[in-house]
C-alpha cells in the first residue's frame, strides 16, 4: 500500500497503513459496500497493482452472485 | 494485517474469490477464470475521474437519503483520506454494489454508482487532473517530463503532463507491470504506478488497455504501450476536446478540419461519424461550425463578385465593406490561434483557466456570429443586384429594431451609397453623367440629338432608384441635370455652375452619406431643392431674355390664332381676289408679298423684327378642285430652344386651329358681303316687285346665318381662345421650370383643339359645321346669281322704259 510518507521506517509506515485501512473500512461501511476488512485489503492491493477498479467491482459483484447461487443450490439439495 | 505486498495479482485474485465465495481454492476455479476474463476484458471506465466530484456526489446522495450524520462522517473520513492515496480504492468502493437500507433503492443506486456515476460528465471533460488532486506522494516527484527512474520512469508524470495538453491522450503506462520483481524503491514504483494508473484512468485510452490486458496480466505490454505514448493511432480513438478545438479553428476559416468536414450534400458542417465523441461535444462543435458556414457564404459572394467585371461601383464598395468585416473576423481568429499556439509552446498545462475549450469559443464567438449572420443575410438578399437596387436592398435591412444590427447595416449602407451620391452630386452640379455600369437612376440616351435633348435624351431608370430617395426627389434631380445640359448644349450658355448656383457645394465624402441617413429629410432635400430652384430659375431667365420665349408665345397667339384683328382683316381683304382662283395657280412669293404689305399697313409693323421674320405663308397640299382658300395657311418658324416648347406636333396643332379659325373668319366675311349686297341693291330692286319675295327669303336666310356665325365667333373668341390663353399665361408666369411651361402649353393646345371641335370625338359636329359653311357659300353664290339676274332684269326694264318713253315722244311729234 502506498504511503504518503514514502518508504520510511516500517513502524510508522505500518501505522499509517493501518490508519488508512481503517478509514477506508469506515467509508466502505458508510457506503454499504458489504466488504470486510480482508476483502477490502485484497481489493486495495489489486488496485494498486493496476487493475481496473470497475472491472474489479464487477468481479466482486459476480462472485457474490455466484455465492448466492451456490448457497441456494445447496439449500435446495440439502 | 501483515500480508506481503508482493503477491502477484493472480494470487490476490484467487484469494479474493476464495474469500467471497467462502470456498477453498480448488472450488473456485470457474469463478477465477471468469474473474480473470472480466478483468482482462477491458471494462470501460465510466465513472467520474475526479475524486472531488465523486466525493461530492456521495455526500449529496447521502444527504438525499437523510443520512446527514453519515454524510458528515464521510466527509471527515474523506478528508483524512485525502492526505493518503487511495483514489482508486474509492472508485472500487463506489462501483461496488452499495446496498441500502431500503431495498428498493438498490437497483437505482447500483445503476447510479456502478454505471456512470456522472451522467452529466464530459461536457468539458477533464483530460487531466488538477495538480492538487494528485496524491500528495506525487509532489515529491513532480519533476516534469523528466523520466527519473529507469523503466517505469517517464511514465507517470510526463504522461500526466502530456495528456494535459493537446492531442489524443498519450497511451497510459504499463498498467500491470511486473515490477514486482524490482525490489528497490518499490514504494516509488508503486507510487508511480499509481500515478500512471491515474493517468490512465484519466485519459481512458482503451485500445492500449485492450491489448495489454487481453492476456490477463501481461508484462511485456509496457513496451508496446510506451511506443504508443504519443501515438494517436487507432481508428476508434476517442477525439478529445483539444482536437476539436483545433478543428474548429480551421472550420472558422472555412477549411475542413480533421474531424469536422463540410458536407456538400447537406450544405453544413458535420463531425465525422466515426469519431468517438459524446453527444454534447458533437453538438457544441456543430454549433460552432455554423460560424464557418457563414464565413464561407460571405467569402464566396465577395470572391465571385470580384471577378465580375460589370459589377459596378456600388457593388465594389459593398464587397469592400464585407471585406472589412471579414478582416475583423480574421483578427479574432488569429488571436484564438495565438492562444492555442501559446499553450503548445509552453508545454506544461498552464492551468484550466487559460485553455481553449469549446464552451469558451462559444462565448467568445457569440458577437462575431451575430455580425456574420447579419452579413450573410445581407449577402443573400443582395444576390444578383447591382447599382441602386443593391443600395435599396441594403437599406431595407436597416429597418430593424436591433440597434447593433442596425448600426452595422447603416455603416455598410453609407459606404454603399457613397458612389450613388457622388454620381448624384456630379449630375446636379455639373450635369455630367459618367455611369459606365448603368448604376445611376438617370439614364442618358446617346443617340438622341440636341433638338430632342429636353424630351428624350434623359430618362429615369426606375429600377435603380434607391429606396431612400423618393420619386419626387429623383424627378427633380433628373430635371436639374437636364436643365444644365440643355443650357450648355441647346442654349449655348456655358456659364459655369459655380456662378449659377449660389449654394456652395459641400465636399463630397462618406460623411455626406452618413449625414444623408441621419438627417434625411432636411439636409439632402434642402440640397436638391436649392439646386433645383437655382437651376430652373436661371434656365427660364435665359429662355426669356435671350430667346424671348414668352414673346414668341404671344406672337403665336396673335398671328396663328388670329388674335391681331386688324392685320387679319387687312390680309383677308388683300388676299380675297387671289384666293378665289384655283389652288394650282397660286404662287408662294405672290402671297408672301401680299403678307408683307398687310404687315406694313397695320399695327403688326410695330412688332419686333425677330417675330416678323418668322411669319410666313404656307401652302398646304393641293387636292383637285381646291380654291386658294383651301390651301392657304400662315406659318411661324421656330428653332433652337424655342423649338423645345413649340415642337413639331405643337406646330401642326396650331396649323389645324388656324385653318379652322380662318375658315370661320371667311364665313364671316362672306356674310358681310352678302349684307353689303343687300344694302346696295335693296333700293334698286324695289322697282322690280317680282323679286321681292325671293329677296325677302334671301334676307331672312342671310340673317339667320349671320346670327349663327356671330354666335360661333363669340364662342370661339371668348369661350375658347381667351379663357385658355389666360390660363396659359398665368401658368407660364408662375412656372418654376421648363417642364411646367411645356406641360401648360400642351394643356392649352389640347383644350383649344377639343373645344374647336377638331379632335376626334367631335367629328360629327365638325362635319355639320362644315356643311353649314358650305351652305353659306352656296347662299353667297346663289345670292350673287340672283342679284345679277335681278340687276340685269332691272337694267332691261329700265331700257324698256326708256325706249317706251322715246317712242311716245316720237308718236306725239307726228300728230
Amino acid at each position: 500500500m502506498a504511503n504518503s510518507g514514502g518508504a520510511g521506517a516500517a513502524a510508522p509506515g505500518r501505522r499509517r497503513r493501518r490508519e488508512t485501512m481503517d478509514v477506508l473500512l469506515e467509508i466502505s461501511r458508510i457506503l454499504n459496500t458489504g466488504l470486510d476488512m480482508e476483502t477490502l485489503s485484497i481489493c486495495v492491493r489489486l488496485c494498486e497493482q493496476g487493475i481496473n477498479p470497475e472491472a474489479l467491482s464487477s468481479v466482486v459483484k459476480e462472485l457474490r452472485k455466484a455465492t448466492e447461487a451456490l448457497k441456494a443450490a445447496e439449500n435446495m439439495t440439502s | 494485517m501483515a500480508t506481503p505486498d508482493q503477491k502477484s495479482p493472480n494470487v490476490l485474485l484467487q484469494n479474493l474469490c476464495c474469500r467471497i465465495l467462502g470456498r477453498s481454492e480448488a472450488d473456485v476455479a470457474q469463478q477465477f477464470q471468469y474473474a480473470v476474463r472480466v478483468i482482462g476484458s477491458n471494462f470501460a471506465p465510466t465513472v467520474e475521474r475526479d475524486e472531488f466530484l465523486v466525493a461530492e456526489k456521495i455526500k449529496k446522495e447521502l444527504i438525499r437519503q437523510r443520512r446527514e450524520a453519515d454524510a458528515a462522517l464521510f466527509s471527515e473520513l474523506h478528508r483524512k483520506l485525502h492526505s493518503q492515496v487511495c483514489y482508486s480504492i474509492l472508485s472500487v468502493l463506489l462501483t461496488s454494489d452499495i446496498g441500502m437500507s431500503k431495498p428498493f433503492f438498490v437497483s437505482s443506486y447500483a445503476a447510479l454508482f456502478a454505471q456512470a456515476l456522472p451522467r452529466d460528465a464530459h461536457s468539458t471533460p477533464y483530460y487531466y487532473a488538477r495538480p492538487q488532486s494528485l496524491p500528495l506522494s506525487y509532489q515529491d516527484r513532480s519533476a516534469p517530463s523528466a523520466p527519473s527512474s529507469g523503466s517505469m520512469g517517464s511514465s507517470g508524470i510526463s504522461s500526466v503532463s502530456l495528456c494535459g495538453l493537446s492531442g489524443p491522450a498519450p497511451t497510459p503506462q504499463p498498467l500491470l507491470p511486473g515490477q514486482s520483481h524490482q525490489a528497490p524503491g518499490i514504494g516509488d514504483c508503486l507510487r508511480q504506478q499509481l500515478g500512471s494508473r491515474l493517468a490512465w484512468t484519466l485519459t481512458a485510452n482503451q485500445p492500449s488497455l485492450q491489448t495489454t490486458t487481453s492476456r490477463g496480466i501481461p508484462n511485456t505490454a509496457r513496451n508496446v504501450t510506451r511506443s504508443r505514448r504519443e501515438g494517436d493511432t487507432g481508428g476508434t480513438m476517442e477525439v478529445t476536446e483539444a482536437a476539436l478545438v483545433r478543428d474548429i479553428l480551421y472550420v472558422f476559416q472555412g477549411i475542413d478540419g480533421k474531424n469536422i468536414k463540410m458536407s456538400n450534400t447537406e450544405n453544413c458542417y458535420k463531425v465525422e461519424g466515426k469519431a468517438n465523441l459524446s453527444k454534447s461535444l458533437r453538438d457544441t462543435a456543430v454549433r460552432l461550425a455554423e460560424l464557418g458556414w457563414l464565413h464561407n457564404k460571405i467569402r464566396k459572394y465577395t470572391d465571385q463578385r470580384s471577378l465580375d467585371r460589370s459589377f459596378g461601383l456600388v457593388g465594389q464598395s459593398f464587397c469592400a465593406a464585407l471585406h472589412q468585416e471579414l478582416k475583423e473576423y480574421y483578427r479574432l481568429l488569429s488571436v484564438l490561434h495565438s492562444q492555442l499556439q501559446l499553450e503548445d509552446d509552453q508545454g506544461v498545462n498552464l492551468g484550466l483557466e487559460s485553455s481553449l475549450t469549446l464552451r469558451r469559443l462559444l462565448v467568445w464567438t457569440y458577437d462575431p456570429k451575430i455580425r456574420l449572420k447579419t452579413l450573410a443575410a445581407l449577402v443573400d438578399h443582395c444576390q444578383g443586384r447591382k447599382g441602386g437596387e443593391l443600395a435599396s436592398a441594403v437599406h431595407a435591412y436597416t429597418k430593424t429594431g436591433d440597434p447593433y444590427m442596425r448600426s452595422l447595416v447603416q455603416h455598410i449602407l453609407s459606404l454603399v451609397s457613397h458612389p450613388i451620391l457622388s454620381f448624384l452630386y456630379r449630375w446636379i452640379y455639373d450635369g455630367e453623367l459618367e455611369d459606365t455600369y448603368h448604376e445611376f437612376f438617370v439614364a442618358s440616351d446617346p443617340t438622341v440629338k440636341t433638338d430632342r435633348l429636353w424630351h428624350d435624351k434623359y430618362t429615369l431608370r426606375k429600377s435603380m432608384i434607391p429606396s431612400f430617395i423618393t420619386m419626387d426627389q429623383s424627378r427633380k434631380v433628373l430635371l436639374i441635370g437636364k436643365s444644365i445640359n440643355f443650357l450648355h448644349q441647346v442654349c449655348h450658355d456655358q456659364t459655369p455652375t459655380a456662378k449659377m448656383i449660389a449654394v456652395t457645394r459641400s465636399a463630397e465624402s462618406p460623411q455626406d452619406a452618413a449625414d444623408l441617413f441621419t438627417d434625411l429629410e432636411n439636409a439632402f432635400q434642402g440640397k436638391i431643392d436649392a439646386a433645383y430652384f437655382e437651376t430652373s430659375k436661371y434656365l427660364l431667365d435665359v429662355l426669356n431674355k435671350k430667346y424671348s420665349l414668352l414673346d414668341h408665345m404671344q406672337a403665336m397667339r396673335r398671328y396663328l390664332l388670329l388674335g391681331q384683328g386688324d392685320f387679319i382683316r387687312h390680309l383677308m381683304d388683300l388676299l380675297k381676289p387671289e384666293l378665289v382662283r384655283p389652288a394650282t395657280t397660286l404662287y408662294q412669293h405672290n402671297l408672301t408679298g401680299i403678307l408683307e404689305t398687310a404687315v406694313r399697313a397695320t399695327n403688326a409693323q410695330f412688332d419686333s423684327p425677330e417675330i416678323l421674320r418668322r411669319l410666313d405663308v404656307r401652302l398646304l397640299e393641293v387636292s383637285p378642285g381646291d380654291t386658294g382658300w383651301d390651301v392657304f395657311s400662315l406659318d411661324y418658324h421656330v428653332d433652337g430652344p424655342i423649338a423645345t416648347v413649340f415642337t413639331r406636333e405643337c406646330m401642326s396643332h396650331y396649323l389645324r386651329v388656324f385653318n379652322f379659325l380662318w375658315r370661320a373668319k371667311r364665313m364671316e366675311y362672306i356674310l358681310t358681303d352678302i349684307r353689303k349686297g343687300h344694302m346696295c341693291n335693296a333700293k334698286l330692286l324695289r322697282s322690280v316687285p317680282e323679286f321681292s319675295g325671293v329677296l325677302h327669303q334671301c334676307h331672312i336666310l342671310a340673317s339667320e346665318m349671320v346670327h349663327f356665325i356671330h354666335q360661333m365667333q363669340y364662342y370661339i373668341t371668348f369661350e375658347v381662345l381667351e379663357c385658355s390663353w389666360d390660363e396659359l399665361w398665368n401658368k407660364v408666369q408662375r412656372a418654376q421650370d421648363l417642364d411646367h411651361i411645356i406641360a401648360a402649353h400642351e394643356v392649352f393646345l389640347d383644350t383649344i383643339i377639343s373645344r374647336c371641335l377638331l379632335d376626334s370625338s367631335s367629328r360629327a359636329l365638325l362635319n355639320q359645321l362644315r356643311a353649314v359653311f358650305d351652305q353659306i357659300i352656296e347662299l353667297q353664290n346663289a345670292q350673287d346669281a340672283i342679284y345679277r339676274t335681278a340687276l340685269e332684269e332691272l337694267q332691261r326694264r329700265l331700257q324698256f322704259e326708256e325706249k317706251k318713253k322715246q317712242h311716245e315722244i316720237e308718236v306725239w311729234f307726228l300728230y
